[in-house]
């Protein structure tokens, strides 16, 4: 068996039965061995950035490792965007790259670029093989690191020449799978029982450790008023009656403000980002802080804990899950509290009654998420459609929601919805773009229409990169630089020369008609939604400000009054 | 980030052993850069097939975030704060 040949027999080991690559020189004795493999399906995208964010929104959606592989040079760097991603969002990723061949390493040999050298600040670990017959063990190696503990991207670089090299057989090494230790938690029952207004907070660190049910199971019954980062939504379910929604720049002013009065913040899989925690001095000041994450380099990084538990997060909820069901929580008064305040201050976009009305962003996301399936994947891209998705769309699971978080990767939803349909071929998936984000990975309508995909796409065309153009009109006084898209092409006609059918909607009442259109339609399609260029996400916290210092659509009327009068 | 080097700026020394792998040092050096240190010094010995780095650092940061990261590379076996460094904790 050679080199090429063992990384497929690796696959087979571990049930990698999907991986999305596109072809080149120095990789071609792998492609070659995928010739004569019938247990593998590989997927050709059709440009390798695709490729990577496509393995990134299966590993996303379905739990699993997430495979791409790609030749040596430009093959390895427009991989290097997707990987990126991933490792900003700890998703579990094995990236393959053909190298040139050992002996012309440092030659600057055709298409050699220094791949290890490169991407080693946006990877778990990585690799360069110099000798074929440790291919084996660093295959299993990798595997297992990619998904263990904080998973993250792990890549292996592999000159050709070892692809083809025989390897010889030795005995596969067996991981030994560890007992989760059992960290004591009789402190933060403690402190749990002596606050007066505890707040969950948690974040995309619960789909990681796959503990979503005992997550769940946990804010059930400990009833305890709840926030999600971004990648935190669908934590706690949509039917939990004290979830607040997301914090943070975009957050619900329920959301902020109870984190603003709370006295104990139940931190758990999350990293205190500053797009939710907003400026880290105002941030919670009142308030003790219990860390729970399965990174130890992430407590105390951003701010002391006053608590810090760091080991298995199934083990440790259902621990406390346990203690509080047995003896629950006298937290009533706070509880009411915050459910005032979600309803003053949670995301309650009203429906626009005027049929011929523009289409707002908010209600249109609104209308999708009475429509749309409960299981239905959402995979968003990157700008103020984002930011109405996790506004507006109840998520009741967090792999319904697949959205860049860290890295803020414009053209990350439609290869991540590609990626989400081979995870499960039969779950409806929706990638809700910008007109932005949309041109970014446009070629990937190729892929959706190779594979007949039925993933569904909703353009949200404001012809302008919006997010941009909103923080350029209330922080850079309204001086508008390099945000005009009204020359996109015809997204309708642009999808019918991929065969994918669409449709073009701009009135309130063609809203409810073209979502049913596209989820009834047995197949990919696309709706082209035109919403007004001046909307803007609100409300919104000055990138730097204080979370309590939040921005909304009154301040833009103030000041278009106070101009009307000058 | 550059964190600019000022006679008050804290300094460390730091002991670390990894595996020799490729790519050891370079993996080494961009965490501490990119957490915010200066390499002052830096030595290096091989010992079998690990490497044991002596590194003087200097920077604003709080030291025990640096230790955490480069501690969460995969080859890093052990990172030491040797005794006399300004060990400070972040809230200091």
């Amino acid at each position: 068996m050679n080199g090429a040949q063992h990384i497929l027999e690796a696959f087979h080991r571990h049930n990698i039965s999907t991986v999305f690559g596109y072809p080149g020189g120095c990789i071609m004795p792998l492609y070659d061995a995928l010739v004569d493999d019938v247990g593998v399906e590989h997927v050709l995208c059709r440009h390798e950035q695709g490729c990577a964010l496509a393995a990134d929104g299966y590993a996303r959606a379905s739990g699993n490792l997430g495979v791409c592989i790609a030749t040596s040079g430009p093959g390895a760097t427009n991989l290097i965007t997707g990987v990126a991603n991933a490792h900003r969002d700890s998703i579990p990723m094995l990236v393959i790259t053909g190298q040139v061949p050992s002996g012309l390493i440092g030659t600057d040999a055709f298409q050699e670029t220094d791949v290890l050298g490169m991407t080693l600040g946006i990877v778990k670990h990585s690799y360069l093989i110099d000798d074929a017959d440790s291919l084996p063990t660093i295959m299993e190696e990798a595997i297992e690191l990619a998904q263990s503990g904080r998973p993250g991207p792990v890549w292996i670089d592999i000159p050709k020449d070892l692809l083809l090299s025989d390897v010889a057989d030795a005995p596969f090494p067996q991981a030994q799978p560890s007992e989760p230790a059992s960290p004591d938690l009789k402190e933060a029952l403690a402190m749990l029982r002596a606050a007066r207004k505890p707040l969950l907070y948690s974040g995309g660190g619960i789909s990681l450790a796959h503990a979503e049910e005992t997550f769940r199971a946990f804010a059930e019954s400990s009833a305890l008023p709840a926030v999600v980062t971004l990648k935190g939504i669908g934590n706690p379910g949509k039917h939990n009656p004290y979830n607040l929604g997301m914090l943070g720049m975009h957050g619900s002013r329920a959301a902020n403000k109870a984190v603003d009065e709370c006295d104990l913040l139940l931190v758990i899989g999350a990293r205190l980002d500053d797009r939710a925690t907003g400026k880290l001095d105002g941030f919670a000041p009142n308030a003790r802080m219990i860390h729970i994450d399965a990174d130890a380099a992430e407590i105390n990084k951003l701010r002391d804990a006053d608590l810090a538990i760091r080991g298995d997060l199934n083990h440790i909820l259902k621990s406390l899950a346990g203690a509080l069901q047995a003896d629950p929580l006298a937290i009533s008064e706070w509880q009411k509290q915050c459910r005032t305040w979600y309803t003053t201050g949670g995301f309650h976009a009203a429906d626009n009654e005027e049929p011929l009305a523009p289409i707002t962003g908010p209600a249109f996301i609104r209308q999708l998420s009475r429509i749309a399936p409960d299981d239905t994947v959402i995979a968003c891209d990157v700008g103020q459609h984002q930011m109405w998705v996790a506004q507006h769309y109840d998520f009741d699971h967090p792999r319904h929601h697949l959205t860049s978080g860290g890295l803020g990767t414009m053209g990350f939803g439609l290869p991540a919805a590609i990626g989400a349909q081979f995870a499960d071929r039969n779950s409806t998936v929706i990638n809700v773009t910008g007109d932005g984000s949309f041109m970014m990975n446009a070629q990937e309508l190729a892929t959706i229409r190779r594979y007949n995909l039925p993933v569904k796409l909703i353009v949200m065309d404001n012809q302008c990169l919006g997010m941009v153009r909103q923080q350029q009109e209330l922080f850079y006084n309204n001086r508008e630089s390099q945000i005009n898209l009204d020359d996109n092409p015809d997204f309708v006609a642009m999808a019918r020369a991929f065969d994918i059918p669409a449709l073009y909607i701009e009135r309130t009442d063609q809203i409810r008609r073209g979502i049913e259109t596209i989820l009834a339609y047995n197949g990919p399609m696309l709706l082209h939604v035109a919403i007004s260029r001046e909307e803007n996400v609100w409300p919104i916290v000055k990138p730097g400000a204080s979370n309590t210092d939040m921005i909304d659509e009154t301040a833009r009327t103030a000041k278009a009054s106070k101009e009307q009068v000058a | 980030m550059n964190p600019q080097s000022q006679p008050s700026t804290p300094s460390y020394t730091i002991n670390c052993r990894m595996t020799h792998e490729a790519a050891a040092l370079e993996r080494l050096c961009q965490v501490v850069r990119i957490r915010g240190f200066r390499i002052a010094t830096m030595a290096v010995e091989t010992a079998g097939e690990h490497l044991n780095i002596a590194l003087t650092l200097e920077g604003t940061r709080p030291i025990a975030m640096l230790k955490s990261q480069l501690e969460k590379l995969h080859t890093v076996a052990e990172v030491a704060l040797a005794a006399g460094s300004v060990a400070r904790s972040r809230s200091a």
